[in-house]
This record gives C-alpha cells, structure tokens and sequence, in this order.
C-alpha cells in the first residue's frame, strides 16, 4: 500500500512540479528555450525586458484585471441569482432551470465562444437583427472589451453555479428562521445572517472562477482581436505563435507566466482561508437540511422573465446561430427568403465525409479517456493514503500540493507543459505527440484528489478495522471493502474528467500539432479565417452541433450507464424490496468539487481522525 | 455452534500508550493490568476519554501499545515492541457504529472471516458456519438483503454474527449498544449477555453506561484517566466502591464530609456529619480525628413523618420532589443547609413519597453507609 501511494505521488509531483520549474527556469534563462541553446545563461533578462516595456506591462495587469475580474463578478451574480432562485424560492419550474443552467456546462467552451460569435455578428448575427426590431438603434459590438467581458461571463455561469448551489442548500435553515422569529425581516436576514454565513463560501467560488477565467484562452481567442490584445491568456499566446520571420519570445513569455503564477498563487491563498474560515463559521450542519424558501409572490413574473432572457442569451440564441451558420454557405441574416433559397444540409455531410473529422475525434476521446484515467488512478491511491495516514508536516504538503492543481490557469499549465515537451524533446521526443496531450490534460489530477480524499474519509475506519480483525490482511482489507466503496466516486469523477477532456481547447491550443490535434482544435481550425486552407464556417458550425451532440452522448450515456449498473445490483442484492439503498451517481459537476461543504468536511473528519490515533 | 472450552484466558499486563498529538506525547493508558478467565465477561467501564477503548483496540492490535505485554492463552498479543497484527490475533470484533459493510449483503458480511486469509474454510463449510452463526442472531431469514436494508439493532446482531463467525478465542465489544433506542439497548443487552454464556466464549465489553455494565457482566473493572481505579463483581463495586470516583461514577450517591469522632473495635465508627452523630461501619486504619467522606444510596435513605427511636435520624425539609415513573426522587435539607438525596421505588412510590415543604425525619441505617477516604 505504502509503496503505492508512493508512486501516486510521485506520478502527482513530476507532473505538476516539472512544467512549473521548466517555466521558472526559462524566465531566468535568456529570451529562448533555456537549454541548449548557445546564448541561454541565468539572467534577469526577461523580467527586465517586462519593466522596460512598462506601459505594455500595466496595460496587461489593467485589462486582465477588468477583463477576468468583471466576468467574475458576473458570472458570480449571475450563478448566485440563478442558484438562489432554484433552491431558496418558490418559483416554478425550478428544476427544469437548474437542468437548463448545467446544460451549457457539456458544451465545449470553444464552441460556446463561437456560437456567440455568430449570434452576434454585426450583419448577420440573430440577436442583433432581433435588437433593430426594437426602437432606438441599438447594435451590440461583438468586439468591444464589454461585450468581451460579457461573453466570458455567460461561458464560465455553470462553473460557479454548481458550486454555489450546495452551499445554498447545504445551510442550516434554522439560523435564518430564528433570525425571523428575533424580529428581522426577509432583506434584514440576507443581510445580517445569510451573507455574512456564506461570504468565505462565496470567496472561495469567486476565487476559482477567477482563476479558471484567467486560463481560458477561448473568449480572448475568438472575440480579442480588437480590445483584447492585452489580456493575458492571448498575450501568451501571442508572444509564442510568433508571425512569420519572428521569433517566438519563450523567455519573455514565460516572465509572464511566472507574475500570473504569483497572483493566483495569492488568489489559492485566499481560497484556502475562506474554507478555512467556513469550518468555523459552522454554517453547514449535519442535520436539518432544510433550507427555508422564501414565497416570490408579486416577483414571480418578473424573476420568470430574467430567466428567460438568460436563457435565451445562453443556450437558444447561440444553437440557432449555430445552426443557422451550419445550413448558410456565407454568413448572411436569418429570413424567411434566405431560409428558402439559400439554405442546404451538405456542411453535415461534408462533415461526416471528412476522414480527419473522425481521426481527431478518435484522438479526443483517446486523450481524454488516458488522462481521466491516469489523474483518476494516481489521485485516488495518493488520497487514501495521505487520508489515512497521520498528519505530519510531509502529508500536508503533499496534500496542499496535490491540491494546487485548481490555482494553476490552464494557459500557463498548456504553455508550461509546451515548454516541458520542448525542452526534454532531444532526449524523450514527445512534443507535439498524443502523448504530451495526454500528459498535460492529467494536470487537473486535484479534481479527482479532492474527491478521492473526501470519499476516504466518508468510509469509516471502522469499516476496514472490522475486516483486520475478521482475519483479513491489509491488502485485502483494501480489495475487498475501500475498493469497492471508492468506486462510485472513482468513476463520477472519470466521467467528469472526459468530459473536461474532451471540451478541452486551451491545452491542446498550446501543444497540438496537425498530427496530433483533438476535435475541439480542429473546429477552430475551420472557424479561424487565419487558418487559409481549412476555412470553412459552415462546416466549422456544423462540426460543432455534432461535436456537442457527442459531448452529450457520451458524458450523459457514461453516467446513464453507471447508474445503470449500480441500479443492476442493487436489485440483485433486493430480491424482495425493491427499496434501493444504492447512492444515486452524482451529476456531470464541472471544476474542482472543492466545494465549501468538502473542505469543511474535511476538516472536520481530519480532526476526528487525529483526534482518534 | 459451540466455541472450544478452556480457551480465551486474555491476560493485559501493564499496558500503556500514549499519543502523540501536535508533538507532544499524551498518555492515554497508564499501567493497565487486568485478566479474564475463560468464558467470563468482563466489562471495562468509564467516562469518556479514560483510556478503555483505547485499552480495547490495543487487545484487538488496533493500536500499537508502548508498553506491557497482552497475551491470550499464553500467546504473546504484543508487548511495548512487538506487536500481532490483528488479521492473526484470533478475535472477534464488534464496533461501536457495527461497522457493517454497506456494499455487501447480510450473508456476505458474516462469511467474510471465514473467506480471508486466517479464517479460510472451504466454501461449503464456510457457508455452513456463516448460517449458523446468522441463526444464532435470528437473521438467517435475512442472508440475502443488503446489510443497509436492516434496522439498527439488526445490524447490531449482524456485527455479533459476523464477530463470532469464525469462532475467535476473545470477543471484544466497543460500546455496541450505544447507538441503539433505550428499549432496544435493554432487549439487545439480555440477548448478548445469554449468547455470551450459551457459548462460553470470553468476553471482554467496554461501556460508559454503568447499568450495562453491572448488568452485563461477571466481573468489572472501573477506569479513569488511564487507570483501572477498581475491579470487581458488580454487587461489591456496587455497595463497596473503593473511592469517590467509583461511588460517584456507578450510580447515583449522597456524599457527606464528617470527621470520625469515635470508633470501636469492630470495624463501626462514629463520625460527625450534618451537625449530628451517625454510627456507620468504617474501614479499619482510619483513626480518630481523620476527615472522611461518608457515602450512602438514595435508595438506601429511609424519610418518617415522626422522629424513630432509631440512630442515625436528623430532621429535614423537603425541598424538591422529582416524579420519574417508577421512582420518586425527592432532595430533602438538613438543618445546616446540606442536603440529601433520598429515593422511593416501587409501583407505590408516589404515594409513599413526602410532598415540598414537608418538615421529615431522615434516617440513615448505619449497613447503608460506607466511609471512604476525604
């Protein structure tokens, strides 16, 4: 077991900690690749060149802070609003909001950029022609910085959305009814006794919204090319896909990778004391789950018709956008005439016709599956041992390490790794392999840690104690019981890992080459006018409808199938009572289920386990 | 199913372990010393944190110990350095939250000792034995549901069932009952006491509820902080505590300073308490002039509307009267503002008992009281 737990960790450590220290290195080594290269030697070069050009620096901290911060802040009111609504009020349809509002999550976030892209075309997009039937001569900008920033909120709303929702119902209703029964009123309440109960919760979300905002280079990519050059993710991009005669500016680009690594380094700092803070304000309770709805009375109509317009901004607009784009040889606006004489389906065939549609399928769902499956089998060895071990000061790290994950933007993890691959290149050729995506996708080992480490601690030690002293030795201790007891959560976070693999674009953006390129980048590859040869935005819509449909297929089939079998046994072991004790497999969840509710509960559980050695 | 007689002799010799906690070493079991004959049941009863579940899970080899030697049958468990894993120490196990494994069937959970490695049985006889011992705790109609389908005290009686399986020398309950309905814990604590002894299996329950104890058990040893403070059949530790925690800790009791003032050769003494003078039996050494502490049941304390000619009477009022169904607890001030706890059992209870504010005569027989060190 121990020697397991070893290897976990290690396989955790090389992948995180050598990209990192690639990119450090490279930063103070010159403006190339730091080896092996005549002129690299240590120097401050990098960082010097980054204080010369100030006004570009400030430029860069100034428009990613408006750009990153205002789409947090949000996406943020936007989650809060939609989970409010579904879990603390009476109002209809809630259910099928919540199902409405996780939907996007299984898009792939670039074909979500695209779709609005389209949908808000200044000629041709749908929302626009809807704007000119109103009064006033209203036409939104898709490139302007606001509309940008707007853009990047609705992409990332479920992320936060669906770590929002449990902590709203994981509350204790009780407090807030017995600050009503003290005399306060509803806003009173939200005010004096909710906000202040859920704002470490509500930091910790903010954080991580943050940071996976920061490292998405899709909005930035797509809607950038005017107002926002200065924007992080696709400054980074832009100093290494250097134009033709350049050359590309590693060591200055990795200067810049190492001030964004100090700023969500304080970001996770920040999120580890808001959970932290959250164990003590003990606003979670074991019992009473019952959080108290308030009566919407005359605000139904008005909060029915927000959800609507979101909705309709979300998820109706940009698919019909899509669609229209894939049935249109050019882009032109939606009318009756155009949709009588200009429409035709071939872009579906042409799509399904084209060999390298189902090579780069084939590789996404070989991507994704081997790196869910190595992050999965790694993070959850390394769990249960650093969960069932005592606390010293090397578990911890390891643990805070295996964590860290989350504060680690996905542009800097896909250009660290880029870097990496480059480097040890002359003497493990992987760069530009499915190797090297499959490697650098399993960067987001912490999902599956955190899951791995809470559902250790969700089984009682009693329940492998009572299998020592039946007779059974450790190791079939493990097979036996903890295997077993993982599995559920082992394989919801599978799931959620392909999923996230197969939406992924800001890794694959940095490490891909034609040979090696997943689904999602070569969509962009037809959608991108840059891309000469392969343009072609009819088949690039319609590759991303069928890329969705499949999204959907599988993350949903997968799941389908997992509780499927679980309800198999569970009827096989219920001969007579058709009551079924099987716990149902958790949603499609998004991100780092490092929810408040977890950490919490890990900090409780750590305790008792301390507490009992 | 019969367990093999003469077998089970667990002897604990000083034991001790301490905790290390933040870097400091906490000691949690302080020289504990204790044996268990073959086929008794012993009972290691305290309040929370006194070390006997720790006691316990180091006889189960749950824990390492750092000192002391534990043996069964003459084989050495473990001593401060070597230790026998538990898969090879021949016991069986109950736990506090039974610990049944939700991913199994009831069947599966009993046979599991009898599929691993020390217990390992061909499949055919293991099956036999699993039965037997699910049809010990009346669940053989249950062997195929999923052990999460059972009720609490079912699953109670699947952890005796799974504990007994492959027939261990020792078993080891951790507060079994604990989790269990007051009514449920009653039925749940005559039936283990009977299967206890129809088996003839040695025993060995920790608790902190001491009518489980004294109920349960032939033989109890009383901890805390560490230490066994007395070991005893239950009745003596009942009537005799040794000290004040014990008098205190098992049952409730009236503890009154005095000073002895008088004594004769038999073993009586007569000490000054509540003002007055009161004859009760005392332990020989204490001289004349010591500080004691007298002890007494509220059972024991008899009330009379007029003055007996009786020793040991002082007057009182009654201050509070407490209805509990079948007893009637009533607190009663003597004249110097002490007061004394006096109870009344029995279905005539209520109408034998005194009424607030009534002015009483209690008397204290000198057999009820124990005088125990200040």
């Amino acid at each position: 077991m121990k020697i397991a737990t070893i290897i976990a960790g290690a396989v955790i450590f090389l992948l995180l900690a050598i990209p990192l220290a690639v990119q450090v290195i490279t930063a103070f080594r010159g403006p190339f690749l730091p080896f092996g290269v005549s002129s690299a030697k240590w120097s401050a070069e990098n960082f010097v060149t980054l204080w010369e050009l100030r006004e570009d620096f400030w430029a860069v901290i100034g428009s990613t802070a408006a750009f990153v911060g205002g789409s947090t802040v949000l996406s943020l009111a936007m989650a809060f609003g939609l989970a409010w609504v579904t879990v603390r009020t009476d109002a209809p349809l809630r259910r099928v909001i919540s199902v409405l509002v996780v939907v996007p999550f299984i898009i792939p976030p670039i074909v979500k950029a695209q779709a609005y892209l389209l949908m808000l075309s200044p000629e041709s997009g749908v929302l626009n022609q809807l704007l000119r039937l109103l009064p006033g001569d209203l036409v939104i900008d898709p490139y302007s910085f606001v509309t940008m920033t707007f853009i990047q909120a609705l992409t990332n709303v479920t992320f936060p959305f669906l770590m929002i929702v449990p902590i709203l119902t994981s509350m204790d209703g009780s407090l807030e009814e017995s600050a009503r029964v003290s005399g306060a009123s509803w806003p009173q309440t939200l005010r004096r006794v909710t906000l202040p109960m859920l704002w470490p919760g509500l930091l910790g979300v903010a954080v991580l919204t943050f940071i996976l905002g920061l490292g998405s280079l899709e909005v930035p990519l797509l809607f950038g090319q005017e107002s926002g050059q200065s924007i992080f993710a696709l400054k980074l991009w832009n100093l290494i896909s250097a134009g033709a005669g350049e050359l590309p500016q590693y060591g200055l680009a990795a200067a810049w990778g190492c001030v964004f690594l100090v700023i969500t380094t304080i970001a996770f700092v920040v999120y580890l004391r808001a959970t932290r803070n959250a164990e003590r304000r003990a606003s979670i309770s074991g019992k009473g789950f019952r959080p108290t709805v308030m009566k919407l009375g005359g605000w139904r109509i008005p909060v029915m018709i927000l959800i609507f317009v979101f909705v309709l901004l979300t998820a109706i607009l940009p698919l019909f956008a899509l669609f229209w784009s894939a049935i249109t040889p050019y882009p032109i606006a939606f009318s009756f005439t155009a949709l009588v004489e200009q429409t035709q389906f071939g872009s579906f065939g042409a799509v399904l016709g084209d060999p390298e549609f189902w090579a780069s399928l084939g590789r996404t769902l070989i991507i994704a599956g081997a790196s869910a499956t190595i992050a999965c089998v790694a993070a959850t060895v390394l769990a249960y041992g650093i969960a069932r071990t005592r606390r010293t000061g090397w578990t911890k790290a390891m643990d805070l390490f295996a964590s860290s994950s989350v504060a680690i933007p996905a542009v800097i993890a896909g250009f660290a790794m880029f870097l990496t691959f480059m480097v040890i290149n002359p003497v493990i050729p992987l760069a530009g392999t499915i190797a090297a995506l499959v490697i650098a996708y399993s960067y987001r080992v912490s999902i599956a840690y955190r899951a791995g480490y809470s559902a250790t601690l969700q089984i009682r030690m009693e329940l492998e104690e009572a299998a020592l002293v039946s007779g059974a030795s450790p190791l079939e201790g493990f097979r036996r019981i903890v295997a077993p007891l993982l599995m559920p959560t082992v394989f919801a976070v599978w799931i959620q890992m392909f999923v996230l693999g197969t939406n992924e674009f800001t890794l694959p953006a940095f490490l891909a080459t034609p040979e090696s390129r997943p689904l999602s980048v070569y969509m962009y590859a037809m959608i991108s006018p840059r891309s000469a040869q392969l343009y072609a935005p009819d088949q690039g819509a319609a590759m991303a409808l069928i890329f969705t449909l499949l999204v959907f297929a599988i993350g949903y089939g997968l799941q389908w199938a997992v509780s499927l079998g679980a309800i198999g046994r569970a009827k096989r072991r219920t001969p007579l009572l058709g009551v079924s004790s099987t716990p149902v497999v958790p949603p499609v969840v998004p991100g780092a289920p490092d929810t408040r509710a977890v950490a919490a509960q890990d900090l409780r559980d750590q305790r008792e386990l301390t507490a009992k050695r | 199913m019969t367990h093999a007689s003469g077998g089970g002799r667990l002897v604990v010799d000083g034991l001790e372990k301490q905790y290390l906690l933040d870097g400091a070493e906490i000691p949690v079991v302080k020289g504990v010393t204790f044996t268990i004959e073959p086929g008794t049941f012993t009972s290691l009863l305290g309040p929370s944190g006194c070390g006997k579940t720790t006691t316990l899970r180091c006889v189960a080899g749950l824990e390492n110990s750092n000192g002391g030697v534990i043996s069964l049958d003459g084989k050495v468990l473990s001593t401060g350095s070597r230790h026998v894993p538990p898969d090879k120490r021949d016991v069986g196990m109950v736990f506090q939250n039974y610990a049944i494994w939700p991913h199994m069937t009831v069947f599966a959970n009993a046979v599991f000792p009898l599929q691993v490695s020390e217990g390992k049985l061909p499949k055919k006889e293991a099956k036999k034995r699993a039965m037997e011992a699910l049809e010990l705790v009346q669940l053989d109609g249950f062997a195929h549901r999923p052990a999460t389908a059972l009720s609490g005290g079912q699953q109670q009686r699947l952890a005796l069932a799974r504990a007994l399986a492959h027939r261990p020398r020792l078993l080891l309950l951790d507060e079994p009952l604990s989790n269990l309905d007051a009514k449920l814990r009653d039925t749940m604590r005559n039936e283990l006491r009977s299967l206890q002894q129809r088996l003839g299996i040695t025993a060995l329950y920790v608790t902190h509820d001491q009518s489980e104890a004294l109920s349960m058990s032939d033989r109890v040893a009383v901890m805390n902080q560490g230490r066994i403070v007395q070991e005893a059949a239950p009745r003596d530790l009942y009537y005799q505590p040794a000290d004040r925690f014990v008098a205190d800790f098992v049952g409730r009791v009236n503890m009154i300073p005095a000073v002895v003032r008088d004594r004769d050769g038999d073993g009586d003494a007569v000490v000054e308490a509540f003002g007055t003078r009161l004859i009760t039996p005392c332990p020989s050494g204490v001289a004349k002039g010591t500080d004691v502490t007298v002890t007494f049941r509220p059972e024991s304390v008899r009330w009379h509307e007029a003055e007996p000619d009786r020793p040991n009477v002082v007057p009182a009022r009654v201050v509070r009267v407490e209805f509990l169904g079948e007893i009637v607890e009533y607190e009663a001030e003597i004249l110097n503002g002490q007061s004394v706890v006096g109870s009344i059992v029995g279905r005539g209870a209520p109408l034998n008992s005194p009424a607030t504010g009534d002015a009483i005569f209690i008397e204290l027989t000198p057999k009820a009281c124990r005088v125990l060190a200040a």
